[in-house]
């Protein structure tokens, strides 16, 4: 539990922090820039295109349904009144209009030759009464069920003459739709509906009524069918609830729309949120690294994921960045280490010898001391500039051939005083190999090589030098069955400043051999070691062949 | 006062064990740990002064080990200056701290410091009487005069004055006074003492007859 707590202290501790940092370190900039910012505004603008089009859709298909109702009522109830006039048409009268009662009922629509208001046109609807005009026209019972004249919002009918004149409608009709002029409605040419006195011709051929498609005149929906005699009938409906419920559907639409953005917004910056925070925990310890602190690394929770490797692949660059630092910090130690002895000595030989007067012995001494920690030193600065050298790359090596028999033979002779001075016989067994590389870099691995031969070798102990061709390299191998090398030791030879005995006054630098591993390195080659204590070591050199 | 040196670089053991004679200090030398760590846990001495980078056993081990049977104040001598160094080396038991390069005078005037505090001295000057002892310049005086005394008149004088109201036996002067490589001719202690009482009053140094001597 309290681990636990800990935990989250910790990572809300964590969370803070590089929140507060990047928000100082991005203040300048616009919060366009922010990555956070730019996801939660694609998601918005996505989401918003998905909900509009969903809501649009919808919206769409309701309305379609709602339509398709009232237009297969309206064109039941159209096919129901065109049925009344599809009767075989009868012979109209003996020529002329057909005696007709003048209208003398409505006064509103009364036209100066509404007398040619025919009303047998066939047998269907009922013209009784005369004298009341329109309101004579009676439905048969089987179409006036269909039409409910008491609801205003029923439906309704208008039938006009082919001339234009309006022969019946329903008393639900609404007045706006019955003084519509027919035009607009009917494809047919203006001139004949606008000029009354044009009747239009008759239609002889009898057929099935032209169906026109259902459509919106303000809130009535219509259906008009042109009667092959030239009858038009219109029926039509007002929409107004279904339209109102439709605007009731959209808003709530709209409403459930505006809902589900805000909370995918909501849930997008949390998510963004989310997928940022990593980011900025990796950003706060870069911050953190780039400041020095090199011991800094990211908090890796979730391996697998993409920001997971890449903060495992980051850390492994810290690490190893942090690695190379402290290498090159325990260098720099080391060698101001190395040259400190020197100096010590240099001091407190002169402080001592100066505090007094003495005599010209003891002033040689002093001064054969100070010389020998002078060439120390030197020896020591030379090595160092010469690994800084090489780790640059600028020591470049010649590219020249010569035999690796004479540059040993040459190495063997140079350090013979010294084997011979420590009674070690020195063996060299190298045929003529012809090599390419820098021969002088080479000869002084080779007598690097054989001087710690030598050095750490018993008396009357034996150093071979040997030298062959193997698998396309050349092999140069310097044995010896000295002192050996320690287990704990045998990996760290090559490393600088390494000394198995930690002693300085052996007179070398404990650079040797890290010298030697860059030459040959530098020659493409490598060098290893194989040893054991008592024994005996052995040190192979791998060239390249080519070079 | 009798040091011992542990230093594996030749010259530089040599030089500082020159100097520190020359300062009257008896002087004991080791190359390396093993027999540095032998010379400390067989003689009684005032101080070492011990270097880290050794072969055969370092700095810090001899160090480890000679603090599990001797408290003898040690001086660690080394190169390496950085912080944590200088902490591991205090708290592995070492009493003080001199990195390399050094310069005599400071080395000096540390060990003294070193001694004199092993010894439960604060000050630097002694006072007996009317005898002024100068620890740090190595000098006397009585009654405001200066007094000459030798290099080993004057560590007897500094032994007993720094442990003023003991009893020093004459094996413990002998040890203290003298290193390894004295002849038998220059520790004769009785000389040295009678030299002292001539030159400071009779009164001054009073011999514990069998035991030893003692300044009151």
């Amino acid at each position: 539990m309290n681990d636990r707590m800990n935990d989250e202290l910790q990572m809300t501790n964590g969370g803070k922090d590089p929140a507060g940092s990047s928000a100082i370190r991005h203040s300048s900039f616009s919060f366009l820039n922010s990555i956070r910012w730019r996801l939660q505004i694609w998601y918005g603008l996505i989401l918003l295109a998905v909900l509009a089009g969903f809501g649009a859709t919808a919206f769409q298909l309701e309305r379609g349904r709602v339509y398709r109702q009232v237009d297969d009522e309206l064109q039941r109830r159209a096919g129901a009144l065109a049925s009344l006039f599809r009767q075989p048409p009868r012979p109209r009268g003996a020529g002329g209009p057909p005696e007709g009662r003048p209208f003398d009922g409505p006064p509103e629509d009364q036209q100066p030759n509404g007398p040619l208001r025919g009303r047998n046109i066939n047998d269907g609807p009922e013209f009784n009464g005369g004298s009341e005009g329109m309101r004579e026209f009676h439905l048969p019972p089987q179409q006036a069920r269909l039409f409910d004249e008491t609801d205003t919002n029923g439906f309704f009918y208008v039938i006009w003459r082919r001339d234009g004149q309006e022969l019946a409608h329903s008393t639900n009709a609404p007045v706006e739709e019955r003084e519509q002029p027919i035009r607009g409605r009917l494809p047919l040419p203006q001139s004949r509906v606008r000029d009354p006195s044009v009747v239009l011709p008759p239609e002889t051929r009898p057929g099935p009524p032209t169906p026109q498609p259902p459509q919106m005149r303000g809130i009535f929906r219509e259906s008009v069918l042109s009667m092959p005699p030239g009858e038009i009938v219109l029926v039509g409906r007002s929409i107004a609830p279904q339209l109102h419920e439709l605007r009731s559907a959209a808003l709530m639409l709209t409403g459930v729309g505006a809902g589900i953005l805000l909370l995918g917004l909501v849930g997008g910056w949390w998510l963004a949120s989310r997928a940022i925070r990593p980011i900025e925990d990796i950003s706060a310890t870069a911050v953190k690294i780039s400041a020095g602190d090199l011991s800094q690394r990211i908090d890796v929770g979730e391996t697998e994921s993409e920001l997971g490797r890449l903060a495992g692949v980051l850390n492994s660059t810290f690490a190893r960045l942090d690695a190379a630092f402290a290498q090159q910090q325990q260098f720099t130690s080391d060698a101001a280490h190395e040259l400190r002895t020197p100096i010590s000595v240099m001091l407190t030989q002169t402080q001592t010898t100066l505090n007094r007067e003495r005599g010209a012995a003891e002033y040689r001494e002093t001064l054969e001391s100070c010389q020998r920690a002078a060439q120390r030193m030197r020896r020591l600065i030379e090595s160092l500039l010469e690994l800084a050298r090489l780790d640059a790359g600028q020591q470049r090596m010649k590219q020249l051939r010569f035999d690796l028999a004479q540059i040993a033979r040459d190495c063997v002779t140079l350090i013979r005083p010294l084997a011979d001075q420590r009674r070690v016989k020195l063996i060299c067994d190298v045929p003529p190999l012809e090599c390419v590389g820098d021969s002088e870099r080479l000869a002084q691995v080779m007598t690097n090589l054989l001087t710690n031969a030598i050095t750490y070798n018993k008396e009357n102990g034996e150093v071979r030098i040997q030298g062959e061709i193997k698998n396309g390299s050349v092999l140069l191998a310097v044995s010896d069955n000295g002192l050996g090398i320690s287990r704990e030791a045998l990996p760290h030879v090559f490393d600088r400043f390494y000394r198995a005995d930690s002693s300085r006054n052996s007179g070398n630098t404990g650079l040797g051999l890290a010298i030697s591993k860059a030459i040959v390195e530098a020659h493409g080659g490598e060098i290893e070691v194989s040893s054991q204590p008592e024994v005996g070591s052995v040190f192979t050199v791998r060239l390249p062949v080519s070079g | 006062m009798r040091i011992l040196v542990v230093e594996d670089e030749p010259d530089l053991l040599r030089s500082i064990a020159q100097a520190l004679r020359e300062e009257g200090y008896a002087v004991d030398t080791a190359a390396n740990g093993e027999d540095g760590l032998f010379n400390a846990e067989n003689s009684e001495y005032d101080a070492v002064v011990l270097d880290v980078m050794m072969p055969k056993m370092d700095g810090w081990e001899m160090l480890a080990r000679l603090r599990k049977t001797k408290k003898t104040p040690v001086l660690m001598l080394t190169a390496r200056d950085q912080s944590r160094d200088r902490v591991r080396g205090l708290d592995t038991g070492a009493d003080d701290y001199v990195v390399k390069p050094f310069d005599l005078p400071e080395l000096f005037a540390r060990l003294r410091a070193l001694i004199r505090r092993s010894a439960g001295q604060t000050k630097n000057v002694i006072e007996v009487g009317d005898v002024i002892i100068d620890v740090a310049g190595r000098h006397v005086t009585r009654g405001g005069e200066a007094v000459p005394l030798t290099a080993r008149e004057y560590a007897l004088l500094e032994y007993l004055a720094l442990h003023r109201g003991d009893l020093v036996t004459r094996t413990t002067l002998y040890e203290h006074l003298f290193d390894e490589n004295d002849s038998t001719m220059s520790n004769l202690l009785d000389v040295h003492v009678s030299n002292l009482r001539k030159k400071l009053g009779a009164e001054f140094i009073s011999t514990r007859r069998g035991h030893g001597y003692c300044i009151e």
